[in-house]
């Protein structure tokens, strides 16, 4: 996993991530992106601020996590922090599985288990001011229901 | 010296000389540090009162007000997280 204060181009990291691979059946992959509003108010930078040593340890045990639940060995995980512009990528999850179900599901929990769990703080900045973000009632609702589907 | 993180809405009102303190004689443990803090900066002890505050020490989570802190630590104080 990576942690990163630079723009990142989401192709060309699975593009590398997949690269001379060819014991793999199937990628999936997630992009999270910064968008231009929220529930209707103009989204001008999103800042986020992470714990340097420990947002890495936190987020690498998530994906250790769900790599052994999805038996699921090859995970990528990208994060930007920092300063944010609308449309740039915050956040990138693969899987290479050899079949597509455990790829889409090791995605689909991971993603879920980072809206809660990822030690990062979000300020979204727009022209009515600042705000920090906190996870919504959904995102509680799907870590909840990621969690139940523990074997 | 004890040094000291404030992420997220903690960090917009702990002022910058807090980054790294002299243990005051009388904060032994993270909840004495916690009072302390509070006393001495009013609008970080009520950021901190409002929410659910978690302490991280020496990178490693901790539920336990009564650890011990020494000088060469460091003390992290996060507020709810946002997620990735």
């Amino acid at each position: 996993m990576r942690i990163t204060q630079q723009a990142f181009d989401p192709q060309r990291e699975v593009a590398a991530f997949t690269a001379g691979r060819d014991d793999a059946g199937a990628l999936v992959s997630f992009v999270g992106y910064c968008r231009a509003s929220t529930d209707g108010a103009a989204v001008q930078e999103l800042r986020i601020d992470h714990y340097p040593g420990f947002t890495e340890k936190e987020i690498a045990r998530l994906a250790e996590e769900v790599s052994r639940r999805f038996e699921c060995p090859e995970l990528l995980v990208v994060h930007r922090v920092g300063v944010i512009r609308p449309g740039e990528a915050i956040v990138l999850v693969a899987a290479l599985s050899v079949h597509r179900a455990n790829g889409f599901e090791a995605v689909r929990v991971l993603m879920d288990y980072l809206k809660t769990d990822a030690p990062l703080w979000k300020k979204e900045s727009g022209p009515d001011g600042a705000r920090w973000i906190e996870p919504r009632p959904e995102d509680h609702a799907r870590r909840m229901q990621a969690e139940k589907g523990r074997t | 010296m004890v040094r000291l993180v404030f992420l997220g809405k903690f960090g917009d009102v702990a002022p910058p000389g807090l980054a790294e303190i002299s243990l005051p004689g009388d904060v032994h443990t993270l909840g004495d540090l916690q009072h302390w803090l509070a006393r001495q900066q009013p609008l970080l002890g009520q950021a901190m009162a409002a929410t659910r505050t978690r302490l991280i020490l020496n990178q490693c989570v901790t539920h336990d007000l009564s650890c011990p802190v020494a000088d060469g630590d460091e003390v992290a104080f996060l507020p709810p997280m946002s997620g990735g």
